[in-house]
Protein backbone atom coordinates (compact mmCIF):
# COMPACT_ATOMS: atom_id res chain seq x y z
CA UNK A 1 0.00 0.00 0.00
CA UNK A 2 3.01 2.09 1.15
CA UNK A 3 5.04 1.44 -1.97
CA UNK A 4 1.93 1.88 -4.72
CA UNK A 5 1.26 5.42 -3.05
CA UNK A 6 4.71 6.63 -3.38
CA UNK A 7 5.32 5.08 -6.80
CA UNK A 8 1.95 7.40 -8.03
CA UNK A 9 3.65 10.24 -6.47
CA UNK A 10 6.49 9.96 -8.15
CA UNK A 11 4.71 9.55 -11.27
CA UNK A 12 2.70 12.15 -10.81
CA UNK A 13 5.69 14.44 -10.03
CA UNK A 14 7.45 13.42 -13.34
CA UNK A 15 4.59 14.14 -14.99
CA UNK A 16 4.08 17.55 -13.59
CA UNK A 17 7.97 18.47 -14.33
CA UNK A 18 6.99 17.25 -17.80
CA UNK A 19 4.56 20.02 -18.24
CA UNK A 20 6.57 22.31 -16.60
CA UNK A 21 9.53 21.57 -18.93
CA UNK A 22 7.28 21.65 -22.36
CA UNK A 23 5.71 25.14 -21.53
CA UNK A 24 9.06 26.42 -20.60
CA UNK A 25 10.33 25.42 -23.88
CA UNK A 26 7.19 26.87 -25.43
CA UNK A 27 8.13 30.77 -23.50
CA UNK A 28 11.84 30.57 -23.80
CA UNK A 29 12.84 29.03 -26.97
CA UNK A 30 12.27 31.73 -29.04
CA UNK A 31 14.73 33.85 -26.99
CA UNK A 32 16.75 30.83 -26.64
CA UNK A 33 16.68 30.82 -30.13
CA UNK A 34 17.39 34.45 -30.54
CA UNK A 35 20.71 34.22 -28.70
CA UNK A 36 21.68 31.38 -30.85
CA UNK A 37 21.34 33.87 -33.87
CA UNK A 38 23.01 36.37 -32.06
CA UNK A 39 26.03 34.11 -31.38
CA UNK A 40 26.52 32.99 -34.94
CA UNK A 41 28.68 35.62 -37.53
CA UNK A 42 27.88 35.90 -40.74
CA UNK A 43 24.82 33.30 -40.88
CA UNK A 44 21.85 33.46 -42.80
CA UNK A 45 18.57 32.56 -40.71
CA UNK A 46 16.79 31.67 -43.50
CA UNK A 47 18.80 29.41 -44.75
CA UNK A 48 16.49 25.68 -45.26
CA UNK A 49 16.33 23.77 -42.68
CA UNK A 50 17.10 27.15 -40.68
CA UNK A 51 20.14 27.29 -37.80
CA UNK A 52 19.20 26.43 -34.74
CA UNK A 53 22.10 26.21 -33.01
CA UNK A 54 25.58 28.17 -33.51
CA UNK A 55 28.68 25.64 -34.59
CA UNK A 56 31.06 28.29 -33.18
CA UNK A 57 30.12 30.58 -30.66
CA UNK A 58 31.36 34.39 -31.45
CA UNK A 59 30.40 37.71 -30.25
CA UNK A 60 31.42 39.59 -32.88
CA UNK A 61 27.87 40.73 -33.84
CA UNK A 62 27.67 42.05 -30.58
CA UNK A 63 31.07 44.55 -31.09
CA UNK A 64 29.93 45.36 -34.72
CA UNK A 65 25.89 46.59 -33.48
CA UNK A 66 27.22 48.31 -30.96
CA UNK A 67 29.95 50.20 -32.27
CA UNK A 68 27.27 51.16 -35.19
CA UNK A 69 24.20 51.58 -33.28
CA UNK A 70 25.65 53.86 -30.39
CA UNK A 71 24.07 51.73 -27.97
CA UNK A 72 25.02 54.11 -25.00
CA UNK A 73 23.21 56.55 -25.95
CA UNK A 74 20.01 55.32 -26.77
CA UNK A 75 20.27 53.40 -23.04
CA UNK A 76 20.92 56.43 -21.92
CA UNK A 77 18.22 57.80 -23.06
CA UNK A 78 16.09 54.98 -21.98
CA UNK A 79 17.36 55.18 -18.65
CA UNK A 80 16.49 58.88 -18.29
CA UNK A 81 12.71 58.29 -19.83
CA UNK A 82 12.35 55.24 -17.26
CA UNK A 83 13.15 57.23 -14.35
CA UNK A 84 11.43 59.89 -14.98
CA UNK A 85 8.35 57.80 -15.82
CA UNK A 86 8.67 55.67 -12.93
CA UNK A 87 9.60 58.14 -10.06
CA UNK A 88 6.83 60.75 -10.82
CA UNK A 89 3.80 58.08 -12.24
CA UNK A 90 4.65 56.22 -8.49
CA UNK A 91 4.61 59.86 -6.51
CA UNK A 92 1.66 61.19 -8.12
CA UNK A 93 -0.41 58.27 -8.55
CA UNK A 94 0.34 57.17 -4.53
CA UNK A 95 -0.90 60.69 -3.64
CA UNK A 96 -4.13 60.77 -6.22
CA UNK A 97 -5.01 57.32 -4.89
CA UNK A 98 -4.48 58.44 -1.10
CA UNK A 99 -7.67 60.53 -0.14
CA UNK A 100 -9.69 58.09 -2.14
CA UNK A 101 -9.25 55.35 0.00
CA UNK A 102 -8.68 57.19 3.18
CA UNK A 103 -10.58 60.47 3.50
CA UNK A 104 -13.99 61.36 3.12
CA UNK A 105 -14.73 63.91 1.26
CA UNK A 106 -17.76 65.41 -0.91
CA UNK A 107 -17.24 64.67 -4.51
CA UNK A 108 -15.53 61.53 -3.51
CA UNK A 109 -17.65 58.84 -5.31
CA UNK A 110 -18.24 61.28 -8.35
CA UNK A 111 -14.17 61.64 -9.02
CA UNK A 112 -14.20 57.35 -8.46
CA UNK A 113 -16.86 56.82 -11.14
CA UNK A 114 -14.86 59.66 -13.74
CA UNK A 115 -11.53 57.25 -12.76
CA UNK A 116 -13.58 54.41 -14.13
CA UNK A 117 -15.55 55.35 -17.09
CA UNK A 118 -11.51 56.13 -18.57
CA UNK A 119 -11.80 52.46 -18.17
CA UNK A 120 -14.29 51.77 -20.29
CA UNK A 121 -13.37 54.28 -23.48
CA UNK A 122 -10.07 53.65 -25.10
CA UNK A 123 -7.74 55.48 -25.69
CA UNK A 124 -7.36 54.64 -28.90
CA UNK A 125 -7.73 58.45 -30.74
CA UNK A 126 -6.09 59.89 -27.79
CA UNK A 127 -3.02 59.89 -29.97
CA UNK A 128 -3.46 62.71 -32.08
CA UNK A 129 -5.08 65.08 -29.29
CA UNK A 130 -2.48 64.22 -27.22
CA UNK A 131 0.32 64.92 -29.98
CA UNK A 132 -1.28 68.41 -30.37
CA UNK A 133 -1.36 69.28 -27.09
CA UNK A 134 2.26 68.33 -26.09
CA UNK A 135 3.36 70.31 -29.37
CA UNK A 136 1.20 73.38 -27.93
CA UNK A 137 2.79 73.08 -25.40
CA UNK A 138 6.39 73.23 -27.02
CA UNK A 139 7.19 69.90 -26.12
CA UNK A 140 7.88 68.19 -28.41
CA UNK A 141 11.46 66.01 -28.98
CA UNK A 142 12.04 66.28 -25.37
CA UNK A 143 11.70 63.36 -22.55
CA UNK A 144 9.22 65.54 -20.65
CA UNK A 145 6.84 65.37 -23.33
CA UNK A 146 7.26 61.65 -23.82
CA UNK A 147 6.91 60.82 -20.34
CA UNK A 148 3.79 63.78 -19.47
CA UNK A 149 0.72 61.98 -21.16
CA UNK A 150 1.41 58.53 -19.33
CA UNK A 151 2.08 59.80 -15.59
CA UNK A 152 -0.79 58.91 -13.97
CA UNK A 153 -2.91 56.09 -15.73
CA UNK A 154 -6.27 55.24 -13.68
CA UNK A 155 -4.92 51.75 -13.10
CA UNK A 156 -2.15 52.60 -11.01
CA UNK A 157 -4.83 54.74 -8.64
CA UNK A 158 -6.80 51.83 -8.61
CA UNK A 159 -3.75 49.95 -7.14
CA UNK A 160 -2.45 52.27 -5.12
CA UNK A 161 -6.29 52.88 -3.44
CA UNK A 162 -6.71 48.94 -2.82
CA UNK A 163 -3.49 49.36 -1.02
CA UNK A 164 -4.25 51.93 0.84
CA UNK A 165 -7.30 50.88 2.40
CA UNK A 166 -6.00 47.42 3.42
CA UNK A 167 -3.92 49.63 6.22
CA UNK A 168 -5.47 50.26 9.57
CA UNK A 169 -7.10 53.38 10.73
CA UNK A 170 -5.56 53.57 13.65
CA UNK A 171 -1.98 54.22 11.91
CA UNK A 172 -3.32 57.53 10.55
CA UNK A 173 -4.66 58.29 13.81
CA UNK A 174 -1.69 57.56 16.14
CA UNK A 175 0.15 60.10 13.32
CA UNK A 176 -2.42 62.49 13.93
CA UNK A 177 -1.93 62.32 17.72
CA UNK A 178 2.03 62.70 17.19
CA UNK A 179 0.95 65.53 15.70
CA UNK A 180 2.42 64.64 12.10
CA UNK A 181 1.14 66.90 8.92
CA UNK A 182 -1.13 64.53 6.43
CA UNK A 183 1.85 64.31 4.01
CA UNK A 184 4.20 63.37 6.38
CA UNK A 185 1.75 60.77 7.48
CA UNK A 186 1.24 59.82 3.77
CA UNK A 187 4.76 59.76 3.20
CA UNK A 188 6.60 58.40 6.28
CA UNK A 189 3.29 56.20 7.53
CA UNK A 190 1.41 54.77 4.98
CA UNK A 191 3.79 54.71 1.89
CA UNK A 192 6.53 52.03 3.67
CA UNK A 193 3.35 50.24 4.61
CA UNK A 194 2.54 49.89 1.13
CA UNK A 195 5.66 48.33 -0.09
CA UNK A 196 4.48 45.72 -2.63
CA UNK A 197 2.10 47.65 -4.10
CA UNK A 198 4.82 50.03 -4.81
CA UNK A 199 6.83 47.38 -6.33
CA UNK A 200 4.28 46.47 -8.45
CA UNK A 201 3.23 49.63 -9.76
CA UNK A 202 7.16 50.36 -9.90
CA UNK A 203 7.88 47.23 -12.09
CA UNK A 204 4.84 47.71 -14.14
CA UNK A 205 6.08 51.14 -14.79
CA UNK A 206 9.63 50.06 -15.66
CA UNK A 207 8.43 47.52 -17.98
CA UNK A 208 5.90 50.25 -20.04
CA UNK A 209 8.82 52.79 -20.16
CA UNK A 210 11.66 50.40 -20.98
CA UNK A 211 9.79 49.09 -23.53
CA UNK A 212 7.49 51.97 -25.55
CA UNK A 213 8.28 52.69 -28.84
CA UNK A 214 5.74 54.44 -30.36
CA UNK A 215 4.91 57.41 -28.94
CA UNK A 216 8.70 58.61 -28.45
CA UNK A 217 8.76 57.77 -32.03
CA UNK A 218 5.97 60.13 -32.41
CA UNK A 219 7.33 62.86 -30.26
CA UNK A 220 11.10 62.27 -30.86
CA UNK A 221 13.65 62.65 -33.59
CA UNK A 222 16.02 59.93 -34.24
CA UNK A 223 18.80 61.00 -31.94
CA UNK A 224 16.68 60.82 -28.77
CA UNK A 225 14.92 57.51 -29.50
CA UNK A 226 14.58 55.31 -26.32
CA UNK A 227 16.30 51.45 -27.08
CA UNK A 228 12.88 49.66 -28.00
CA UNK A 229 12.26 52.40 -30.77
CA UNK A 230 15.57 52.52 -32.34
CA UNK A 231 15.47 48.61 -32.33
CA UNK A 232 12.82 49.04 -34.93
CA UNK A 233 14.57 51.69 -36.41
CA UNK A 234 17.72 48.91 -36.62
CA UNK A 235 15.28 46.20 -37.70
CA UNK A 236 14.01 48.44 -40.85
CA UNK A 237 17.24 49.75 -41.50
CA UNK A 238 18.95 46.54 -41.85
CA UNK A 239 16.67 43.73 -42.18
CA UNK A 240 19.41 41.98 -43.98
CA UNK A 241 21.65 41.99 -41.37
CA UNK A 242 20.34 39.44 -39.24
CA UNK A 243 22.96 38.57 -36.51
CA UNK A 244 23.25 42.65 -35.44
CA UNK A 245 19.52 42.72 -35.46
CA UNK A 246 19.63 39.65 -32.95
CA UNK A 247 22.27 41.32 -31.30
CA UNK A 248 20.77 44.26 -30.71
CA UNK A 249 17.62 42.97 -29.74
CA UNK A 250 19.24 40.71 -27.13
CA UNK A 251 21.18 43.89 -25.38
CA UNK A 252 17.62 45.93 -25.76
CA UNK A 253 15.78 42.88 -23.88
CA UNK A 254 19.09 42.05 -21.29
CA UNK A 255 18.52 45.33 -18.83
CA UNK A 256 14.88 44.72 -18.19
CA UNK A 257 14.81 41.27 -17.38
CA UNK A 258 17.59 42.05 -14.89
CA UNK A 259 15.46 44.48 -13.60
CA UNK A 260 12.87 41.66 -13.23
CA UNK A 261 14.97 39.26 -11.70
CA UNK A 262 15.69 41.41 -8.95
CA UNK A 263 12.61 42.50 -7.72
CA UNK A 264 10.25 39.44 -8.38
CA UNK A 265 10.04 38.38 -5.08
CA UNK A 266 8.19 41.75 -4.13
CA UNK A 267 6.48 41.41 -7.40
CA UNK A 268 4.38 38.11 -6.18
CA UNK A 269 3.44 39.61 -3.10
CA UNK A 270 2.33 42.90 -4.87
CA UNK A 271 -0.20 41.36 -6.88
CA UNK A 272 -1.60 39.24 -4.37
CA UNK A 273 -2.44 42.53 -2.23
CA UNK A 274 -3.21 43.87 -5.31
CA UNK A 275 -6.56 41.71 -6.58
CA UNK A 276 -8.61 41.18 -4.41
CA UNK A 277 -12.01 39.51 -5.41
CA UNK B 1 -11.99 60.58 13.08
CA UNK B 2 -13.02 63.36 15.73
CA UNK B 3 -9.12 64.44 16.26
CA UNK B 4 -9.10 67.55 13.60
CA UNK B 5 -6.25 69.17 15.67
CA UNK B 6 -3.04 68.76 13.58
CA UNK B 7 0.04 70.72 13.28
CA UNK B 8 1.37 71.55 9.98
CA UNK B 9 -1.63 70.81 7.13
CA UNK B 10 -3.87 72.22 9.90
CA UNK B 11 -4.33 75.26 8.01
CA UNK B 12 -5.97 72.91 5.90
CA UNK B 13 -9.74 71.13 6.02
CA UNK B 14 -9.99 67.42 5.09
CA UNK B 15 -11.61 68.51 1.98
CA UNK B 16 -9.14 70.86 1.12
CA UNK B 17 -6.13 68.45 1.62
CA UNK B 18 -7.64 65.70 -0.27
CA UNK B 19 -7.74 68.12 -3.12
CA UNK B 20 -4.27 69.27 -2.42
CA UNK B 21 -3.24 65.15 -2.59
CA UNK B 22 -5.14 64.86 -5.68
CA UNK B 23 -4.51 68.12 -7.81
CA UNK B 24 -1.25 66.97 -9.73
CA UNK B 25 -2.20 63.46 -10.47
CA UNK B 26 -5.95 64.86 -11.53
CA UNK B 27 -4.40 67.69 -13.51
CA UNK B 28 -2.37 65.40 -15.78
CA UNK B 29 -5.17 62.89 -16.24
CA UNK B 30 -7.49 65.76 -17.52
CA UNK B 31 -5.49 66.98 -19.80
CA UNK B 32 -4.17 63.32 -21.07
CA UNK B 33 -6.96 60.79 -20.35
CA UNK B 34 -10.19 63.23 -20.15
CA UNK B 35 -9.18 66.04 -22.92
CA UNK B 36 -8.36 63.90 -25.63
CA UNK B 37 -11.78 62.23 -25.17
CA UNK B 38 -13.40 65.64 -25.14
CA UNK B 39 -11.96 67.83 -27.54
CA UNK B 40 -12.91 64.27 -30.17
CA UNK B 41 -15.96 64.87 -30.02
CA UNK B 42 -16.61 68.15 -31.70
CA UNK B 43 -12.95 67.01 -34.00
CA UNK B 44 -15.46 64.12 -35.34
CA UNK B 45 -17.96 66.53 -36.80
CA UNK B 46 -14.49 68.51 -38.58
CA UNK B 47 -12.47 67.40 -41.41
CA UNK B 48 -9.38 68.85 -39.52
CA UNK B 49 -6.37 67.80 -40.84
CA UNK B 50 -3.24 69.03 -41.96
CA UNK B 51 -3.79 70.88 -45.38
CA UNK B 52 -7.23 73.27 -45.63
CA UNK B 53 -9.24 74.89 -43.70
CA UNK B 54 -10.91 73.35 -40.99
CA UNK B 55 -14.56 73.36 -40.95
CA UNK B 56 -18.00 71.77 -39.41
CA UNK B 57 -19.09 68.86 -41.60
CA UNK B 58 -21.61 67.28 -39.57
CA UNK B 59 -22.12 63.55 -39.89
CA UNK B 60 -20.05 63.06 -42.45
CA UNK B 61 -17.17 61.32 -40.98
CA UNK B 62 -19.60 58.46 -39.13
CA UNK B 63 -21.38 58.14 -42.69
CA UNK B 64 -17.70 57.62 -44.64
CA UNK B 65 -16.21 55.13 -41.60
CA UNK B 66 -20.17 52.97 -42.08
CA UNK B 67 -19.24 53.09 -46.35
CA UNK B 68 -15.42 52.52 -45.63
CA UNK B 69 -14.19 48.97 -46.31
CA UNK B 70 -11.21 49.17 -44.78
CA UNK B 71 -12.92 50.35 -41.65
CA UNK B 72 -15.37 47.91 -41.28
CA UNK B 73 -12.59 45.20 -42.06
CA UNK B 74 -10.80 46.76 -39.50
CA UNK B 75 -13.92 46.22 -37.39
CA UNK B 76 -14.46 42.63 -38.01
CA UNK B 77 -11.09 41.86 -37.17
CA UNK B 78 -10.51 43.60 -34.38
CA UNK B 79 -13.75 41.83 -33.13
CA UNK B 80 -12.15 38.56 -34.54
CA UNK B 81 -9.46 38.81 -32.29
CA UNK B 82 -11.40 38.48 -29.18
CA UNK B 83 -11.26 34.79 -29.58
CA UNK B 84 -8.10 34.60 -28.09
CA UNK B 85 -9.83 35.71 -24.54
CA UNK B 86 -10.86 32.26 -23.90
CA UNK B 87 -7.90 30.35 -24.68
CA UNK B 88 -5.83 33.28 -22.39
CA UNK B 89 -7.90 32.23 -19.85
CA UNK B 90 -7.85 28.27 -20.00
CA UNK B 91 -4.13 28.23 -20.62
CA UNK B 92 -3.09 30.92 -18.19
CA UNK B 93 -5.19 29.11 -15.22
CA UNK B 94 -2.82 25.80 -16.34
CA UNK B 95 -0.10 27.41 -16.43
CA UNK B 96 -1.38 28.82 -12.64
CA UNK B 97 -1.92 26.13 -11.24
CA UNK B 98 1.60 23.75 -12.45
CA UNK B 99 3.61 26.48 -10.81
CA UNK B 100 1.35 26.81 -7.84
CA UNK B 101 3.17 23.64 -6.51
CA UNK B 102 5.74 23.33 -4.06
CA UNK B 103 8.74 21.50 -5.82
CA UNK B 104 12.37 22.65 -6.56
CA UNK B 105 13.18 24.77 -9.08
CA UNK B 106 9.33 26.20 -9.73
CA UNK B 107 10.50 30.00 -8.88
CA UNK B 108 13.13 29.34 -12.43
CA UNK B 109 9.31 28.08 -14.05
CA UNK B 110 7.41 30.98 -12.85
CA UNK B 111 10.52 33.12 -13.86
CA UNK B 112 10.60 31.71 -17.37
CA UNK B 113 7.17 32.31 -18.18
CA UNK B 114 6.78 35.37 -16.99
CA UNK B 115 9.93 36.39 -19.38
CA UNK B 116 7.64 37.38 -22.64
CA UNK B 117 5.28 39.55 -20.84
CA UNK B 118 8.80 41.88 -19.68
CA UNK B 119 9.77 41.73 -23.48
CA UNK B 120 9.17 44.93 -25.68
CA UNK B 121 6.98 44.33 -28.31
CA UNK B 122 9.51 45.37 -31.11
CA UNK B 123 11.90 42.29 -29.61
CA UNK B 124 9.10 39.80 -29.31
CA UNK B 125 8.13 41.18 -32.99
CA UNK B 126 11.38 40.80 -34.46
CA UNK B 127 11.22 37.32 -33.33
CA UNK B 128 8.61 35.96 -33.97
CA UNK B 129 8.68 37.74 -37.68
CA UNK B 130 11.74 35.44 -37.99
CA UNK B 131 10.18 32.14 -36.61
CA UNK B 132 7.15 32.42 -39.14
CA UNK B 133 8.32 33.40 -41.92
CA UNK B 134 8.61 31.01 -45.15
CA UNK B 135 11.85 29.54 -44.05
CA UNK B 136 11.53 29.91 -40.17
CA UNK B 137 12.39 27.74 -37.85
CA UNK B 138 8.33 27.31 -37.07
CA UNK B 139 8.11 25.59 -40.97
CA UNK B 140 10.79 23.73 -40.31
CA UNK B 141 10.10 22.24 -36.62
CA UNK B 142 5.92 21.72 -38.09
CA UNK B 143 6.88 19.83 -41.35
CA UNK B 144 9.99 17.68 -39.71
CA UNK B 145 6.95 16.65 -37.53
CA UNK B 146 4.88 16.05 -40.30
CA UNK B 147 2.25 18.79 -39.18
CA UNK B 148 2.71 20.73 -42.43
CA UNK B 149 3.47 19.61 -45.69
CA UNK B 150 4.70 22.89 -47.75
CA UNK B 151 6.14 26.16 -46.13
CA UNK B 152 3.67 29.08 -45.27
CA UNK B 153 4.48 32.37 -44.99
CA UNK B 154 2.35 32.90 -41.66
CA UNK B 155 2.67 36.59 -41.68
CA UNK B 156 2.28 37.46 -45.44
CA UNK B 157 -0.27 35.37 -46.29
CA UNK B 158 -3.81 36.65 -46.31
CA UNK B 159 -5.67 33.42 -44.77
CA UNK B 160 -3.19 32.91 -41.74
CA UNK B 161 -1.49 36.58 -41.20
CA UNK B 162 -4.70 37.12 -38.77
CA UNK B 163 -4.26 34.02 -36.87
CA UNK B 164 -0.21 34.12 -36.43
CA UNK B 165 -0.44 37.94 -34.89
CA UNK B 166 -3.25 36.08 -32.37
CA UNK B 167 -0.45 33.89 -31.39
CA UNK B 168 1.61 36.20 -30.84
CA UNK B 169 -0.56 38.15 -28.52
CA UNK B 170 -1.64 34.99 -26.84
CA UNK B 171 2.14 33.83 -26.24
CA UNK B 172 3.45 37.44 -24.96
CA UNK B 173 0.51 37.80 -23.09
CA UNK B 174 0.13 34.27 -21.08
CA UNK B 175 2.56 35.19 -18.15
CA UNK B 176 0.97 38.03 -17.18
CA UNK B 177 -2.61 36.28 -16.77
CA UNK B 178 -0.99 33.52 -15.12
CA UNK B 179 0.55 35.82 -12.40
CA UNK B 180 -2.75 37.27 -11.69
CA UNK B 181 -4.49 33.85 -11.36
CA UNK B 182 -1.45 32.31 -9.54
CA UNK B 183 -2.29 35.13 -6.58
CA UNK B 184 -6.12 34.11 -6.91
CA UNK B 185 -4.20 30.41 -6.29
CA UNK B 186 -2.77 31.13 -3.22
CA UNK B 187 -5.44 33.30 -1.46
CA UNK B 188 -7.53 30.09 -1.92
CA UNK B 189 -7.58 28.45 1.93
CA UNK B 190 -4.96 25.16 1.75
CA UNK B 191 -7.40 23.44 4.42
CA UNK B 192 -10.32 23.78 1.75
CA UNK B 193 -8.02 21.30 -0.09
CA UNK B 194 -6.99 19.30 2.31
CA UNK B 195 -10.34 18.38 3.40
CA UNK B 196 -11.14 17.02 -0.09
CA UNK B 197 -8.48 15.01 -0.37
CA UNK B 198 -9.06 13.65 2.97
CA UNK B 199 -13.32 12.90 1.55
CA UNK B 200 -11.09 11.19 -1.30
CA UNK B 201 -11.64 13.73 -3.85
CA UNK B 202 -9.45 13.64 -6.92
CA UNK B 203 -7.26 16.43 -8.65
CA UNK B 204 -9.42 17.20 -11.24
CA UNK B 205 -12.18 16.92 -8.94
CA UNK B 206 -10.37 19.75 -6.38
CA UNK B 207 -10.00 21.76 -9.57
CA UNK B 208 -13.15 21.81 -10.87
CA UNK B 209 -14.96 22.00 -7.80
CA UNK B 210 -12.77 24.49 -5.17
CA UNK B 211 -10.41 26.07 -7.00
CA UNK B 212 -12.42 27.50 -10.37
CA UNK B 213 -15.20 28.56 -8.10
CA UNK B 214 -12.68 30.40 -5.92
CA UNK B 215 -10.77 32.26 -9.01
CA UNK B 216 -14.47 33.49 -10.39
CA UNK B 217 -13.44 36.78 -9.85
CA UNK B 218 -10.14 36.58 -11.03
CA UNK B 219 -11.34 35.48 -14.37
CA UNK B 220 -13.65 38.13 -14.58
CA UNK B 221 -10.96 40.64 -13.96
CA UNK B 222 -8.77 38.60 -16.52
CA UNK B 223 -11.59 38.31 -19.43
CA UNK B 224 -12.37 41.88 -19.33
CA UNK B 225 -8.79 43.22 -18.99
CA UNK B 226 -8.16 40.49 -21.82
CA UNK B 227 -11.22 41.73 -24.08
CA UNK B 228 -9.95 45.55 -23.94
CA UNK B 229 -6.44 44.27 -24.93
CA UNK B 230 -7.96 42.53 -27.76
CA UNK B 231 -9.89 45.31 -28.78
CA UNK B 232 -7.29 47.78 -29.05
CA UNK B 233 -4.40 45.28 -29.69
CA UNK B 234 -1.72 47.78 -31.36
CA UNK B 235 1.91 47.36 -31.27
CA UNK B 236 2.42 43.53 -32.72
CA UNK B 237 0.23 44.61 -35.78
CA UNK B 238 1.60 47.58 -36.37
CA UNK B 239 5.76 46.61 -35.92
CA UNK B 240 4.86 42.81 -37.79
CA UNK B 241 2.28 43.88 -40.42
CA UNK B 242 0.94 47.29 -40.13
CA UNK B 243 -2.50 46.09 -41.42
CA UNK B 244 -1.48 43.83 -44.42
CA UNK B 245 -1.57 41.68 -46.20
CA UNK B 246 -4.12 43.54 -47.80
CA UNK B 247 -6.49 44.91 -45.01
CA UNK B 248 -6.41 41.01 -43.47
CA UNK B 249 -4.77 42.34 -40.26
CA UNK B 250 -5.86 46.01 -40.11
CA UNK B 251 -7.25 46.50 -36.70
CA UNK B 252 -9.14 49.59 -35.30
CA UNK B 253 -6.38 50.80 -33.68
CA UNK B 254 -4.06 50.61 -36.45
CA UNK B 255 -6.41 52.14 -39.30
CA UNK B 256 -7.15 55.09 -36.32
CA UNK B 257 -3.55 55.53 -36.35
CA UNK B 258 -3.03 55.19 -39.91
CA UNK B 259 -5.89 57.61 -40.77
CA UNK B 260 -4.37 60.15 -38.21
CA UNK B 261 -0.60 60.00 -38.56
CA UNK B 262 -0.25 58.72 -41.92
CA UNK B 263 -3.33 60.36 -43.56
CA UNK B 264 -3.05 63.15 -41.66
CA UNK B 265 -7.29 63.17 -41.13
CA UNK B 266 -7.47 63.80 -37.85
CA UNK B 267 -11.00 64.96 -37.92
CA UNK B 268 -12.06 61.45 -39.19
CA UNK B 269 -9.90 59.57 -37.28
CA UNK B 270 -11.36 61.28 -34.12
CA UNK B 271 -14.75 59.99 -35.72
CA UNK B 272 -13.21 56.34 -36.03
CA UNK B 273 -11.86 56.50 -32.41
CA UNK B 274 -15.19 57.29 -31.18
CA UNK B 275 -17.25 54.85 -33.18
CA UNK B 276 -15.21 51.75 -31.59
CA UNK B 277 -14.78 53.45 -28.10
CA UNK B 278 -18.44 52.96 -28.45
CA UNK B 279 -18.01 48.81 -29.29
CA UNK B 280 -15.81 48.31 -26.38
CA UNK B 281 -18.27 50.44 -24.20
CA UNK B 282 -20.53 47.74 -25.22
CA UNK B 283 -18.97 44.95 -24.77
CA UNK B 284 -17.96 46.26 -21.14
CA UNK B 285 -21.04 46.69 -20.09
CA UNK B 286 -22.12 43.67 -21.15
CA UNK B 287 -19.27 41.85 -19.43
CA UNK B 288 -20.31 43.67 -16.12
CA UNK B 289 -23.78 43.08 -16.48
CA UNK B 290 -23.14 39.46 -17.07
CA UNK B 291 -21.00 39.31 -14.41
CA UNK B 292 -23.14 41.01 -11.51
CA UNK B 293 -24.69 37.54 -9.88
CA UNK B 294 -21.23 37.44 -8.57
CA UNK B 295 -20.85 41.24 -7.63
CA UNK B 296 -17.44 41.16 -8.16
CA UNK B 297 -15.56 44.30 -7.71
CA UNK B 298 -11.75 44.13 -9.49
CA UNK B 299 -9.97 47.26 -7.50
Amino acid sequence: MKNTNQLKRIISKFFVYVLLIIFAIFMMGPFLWLISVSLMPGKNIFAFPPAILPTFIDFKNYLEVWEYMDFLKYIWNTVIITFLGVTLSLLFSALTAYPLAIFKFKGRNFIFLLLVSTMIIPAAAALVVNYLTINSMGLINTFTGVVLPTLVSVFNVFLFRQAFMGIPTDIRDSGKMDGASEFRIWGQLMMPMIKPAVAVVGLFEFMANWNSFLWPIIVLNTEKYPLASALSFLNGQFSYNFGWIAAGTVISVLPIIFVFLFTQKYYMEGISGAVKG
Amino acid sequence: MGKKRTVGFSRFSEVQTAWLFMAPGLLLLALFTFWPIIFSLPLAFTNYSVIGETSFVGLDNFKRAFSDVDFIASIKNSLLYMIIVPFIQIISILMAILVNQKIAGIKFFRTAYYIPVVTSMVAVAIIWGWLMSSNGVLNYLLMSVGLLDEKINWLSDKDTALWALMFITLWKGLGYYMMIYLAGLQAVPTDCIEAAKIDGASNFQIIRKIILPLLKPYVFFCTLISLMAAIRVFDEVFVLTSGGPGNSTLTSSVYIYQQGFEQFEFGYSSALGLIVSFIIMFFSIFIFVFNRKGGVNPY
